[in-house]
């Protein structure tokens, strides 16, 4: 889950990165209460999970007299269809130049990489792109509870020494919440020290529990839904509803409908084992969505037995036609169980698939 | 019989649990069949002295191996605990750790990868369906009855899109060496290229599938690492960026690691690449 820029600074400060003195508000009445802590210019960031807010127009320099009427202008303006709930009112800084820095774990060597680049700010994409030798990076043992010093030397080249220490403070911040990416950028150097200007932080979802978040915001409401049920869900913008057993075998369905010109609405593992009541919630569930025509039920039972499966569509009773390939354990059971009932079933996913594709395209 | 044969010596580590109990049985199940050892004890803290199955459960698994000779162990602990699971494992002196466990934080898989690492112990997973050499050993969840000994192995981020390969192959009378899971997670002990490795200094296997997924590039470094004949299969063409398509791995990052661009990769390589899985019988029929 991707924390907003104002809790990632939070944990920042807990663990000794500076950030700017600033206040968050939820609306622009508050801030007009704290206002009298800000001195001449201010920066009012809106607090949307977005990329990219900067050049969208969600972060804007103003001074002291005119941030109240700035701060209601980006409380009503949506960012890539998005209005944020929170607004972050900086003081601005003094800035010498702007650096990039980012840990992150590196899948070839299982292992947390820094990435740190001298010039940082809104382009470091262009510049990972364009000059990627600009870019320097450096792995270590996840082992190890500090970044060592030969490594930091490595990394910070010419920049000066001062950066050292955040960057250290970056490591324990990125273990101790459990990140996948923690990134300041930019990390500014002023007269009076060096601060963490923006703030980045994904915590692994497998990790929200003992991190004390209980809610992932990053799901729509339906997703929502879907993970209080233990499914793996996404929505697409089809109109194939895809239900599957195993993230791999649901996701090749979902291809075998784009190969054959289709388009799915949604991906849905059970995931292993899913009975009678799951499988009843999930047909449900994706009966749902407003565009499905037609539904796909994918499964190979190991675990998951397919008459299980078979009755938890039959009690769905759904109204859109479900068309079924079950192969496994307790298959002919299944099979004679959605015979009975008049479902349609067919023998391969290429099958039901194709069979789908076009009553979708009718 | 890349990570071992019937001879092998199995402990189960949260052996009491619903996953544990009920796999202990069907891999019992299969070495019975195969003639093989299976799983000769089971390991829980606290719930020493207890028998799963007739599978005898030990407190730690240096407990266990005081018992019995075993040089593996299969791991169905819960998430929040199977980090510290994999190192107790290595620390105890077991060869080989695979970790069906799906939900470790990928900071203590990490952790626990370096510790084993460093013990001499190789992991297989975690996230992962197991290992199956076809009429020898079964590690893990793999049903055994679509599989028939053979000549090609098979590695896969994922379970069932496996068991499917595995069907197909199956059904055009293609025998699989051995079938490995590695894993989907964004973090695994084993990638393509270390499984690659060893089937290459196997007899057996003459020619390997290798079923990817979105997410990272580890597909691309195993399918070049290798000289042995491949076949490959990326699933998540139609997964969006950012999303995790229920494998906590399969996700595509920063536009990295799309399934379009691996698939273009792997074909400028020179690999063939199937366009779905019934089409991987024909091409590994041209490798043979």
């Amino acid at each position: 889950m991707k924390l907003l820029e104002f809790e990632a600074k939070e944990i920042f400060k807990e663990y000794g990165i500076p950030v700017p003195n600033g206040v968050v508000i939820r609306n622009p009445d508050e801030l007009r209460r704290q206002l009298n802590g800000f001195t001449d210019e201010v920066v009012v960031k809106s607090q949307v999970d977005v990329g990219g807010r900067g050049k969208a127009g969600g972060i804007i320099i103003t001074d002291k007299a005119e941030a109240v009427s700035t701060a209601e202008h980006l409380f009503s303006f949506p960012i890539k269809g998005l209005i944020p709930k929170a607004v972050l009112v900086e003081e601005k800084l003094p800035i010498d130049h702007e650096y990039y820095v980012s840990i992150t774990i590196d899948r070839s060597t299982r292992q947390p990489m820094i990435l740190f680049a001298e010039t940082g700010g809104v382009d470091i994409e262009e510049t990972a792109r364009t000059r990627p030798e600009a870019l320097r990076r450096a792995g270590f043992s996840p082992l190890l509870t500090g970044v060592p010093g030969f490594l930091m030397r490595q990394i910070l080249g010419s920049a000066p020494k001062e950066l050292g220490p955040v960057i250290n403070n970056l490591y324990k911040a990125f273990c101790a919440s459990d990140a996948l990416l923690a990134e300041i950028n930019p990390l500014v150097t002023t007269s009076r020290g060096v601060f963490a200007a923006d703030a980045k932080l994904i915590v692994d979802d497998n990790a929200l529990a003992r991190q004390g978040i209980t809610a992932n915001r990053d799901l729509t409401p339906r997703e929502r839904e879907a993970e209080e049920n233990g499914f793996s869900y996404v929505e697409l913008d089809g109109s194939i509803g895809v239900i599957g057993n195993g993230a791999g075998l649901t996701m090749s369905t979902l291809d075998l409908i784009a190969h054959y010109n289709g388009k799915a609405a949604n991906f849905l593992d059970v995931g292993g084992g899913a009975g009678r009541e799951r499988v009843m919630k999930a047909v449900r569930l994706v009966a749902g969505m407003p565009d499905v025509k037609v539904i796909v039920v994918n499964l190979l039972g190991g675990i998951t037995r397919c008459d299980e499966v078979a009755k938890g569509i039959i009690e769905a009773g759904i109204d859109q036609h479900v068309i079924t390939r079950l192969a496994g354990t307790n298959e002919e059971e299944g099979k004679a169980l959605l015979a009975k009932n008049g479902y349609q079933m067919l023998d391969t996913m290429e099958d039901v698939v194709r069979q789908a594709v076009q009553e979708a395209a009718a | 019989m890349i990570y071992g044969d019937h001879t092998t010596g199995v402990i189960v580590q949260g052996a009491t649990g619903n996953q544990g109990a009920f796999h202990i049985n069907l891999m019992n199940q299969y070495a019975q069949e195969t003639g093989g050892r299976g799983v000769v004890a089971g390991v829980t803290p606290g719930k020493g002295g207890q028998k799963v199955h007739g599978v005898p459960v030990y407190d730690s698994v240096r407990e266990a191996m005081a018992e019995h000779d075993a040089t593996t162990s299969v791991l169905f602990v819960p998430g929040f605990a199977a980090g510290d699971s994999i190192m107790e494992a290595a620390s105890a002196g077991l060869e080989l750790v695979v970790a069906i466990t799906e939900g470790i934080p990928v900071h203590d898989t990490m952790r626990a990868l370096a510790f084993a690492r460093m013990e001499g112990c190789t992991v297989i997973g975690p996230n992962c369906p197991g290992i199956l050499s076809p009429g020898e050993l079964k590690l893990g969840i793999m049903p055994p009855q679509l599989a028939m000994p053979g000549h090609v192995g098979i590695i896969s981020r994922s379970g069932t899109l496996t068991y499917e390969v595995i069907n197909e192959l199956t059904r055009a009378g293609i025998g699989q060496s051995t079938v490995v899971g590695i894993g989907g997670d964004p973090v695994i002990g084993q990638t393509f290229t270390e499984v690659l490795e060893r089937f290459e200094a196997d007899p057996q296997t003459k020619a390997v599938v290798l079923i990817g997924e979105v997410g990272g590039n580890l597909e691309e470094e195993g399918a070049t690492s290798t000289s042995l004949p491949l076949v490959t299969y990326i699933a998540g063409i139609s997964a969006p960026p950012e999303k995790r398509m229920g494998h906590a791995g399969a996700i595509i990052e920063g536009g990295e690691g799309d399934a379009v661009s691996k698939i273009a990769r792997l074909r400028q390589l020179g690999f063939p690449v199937a366009g779905k899985p019934s089409d991987i019988p024909g091409l590994v029929r041209e490798l043979l």
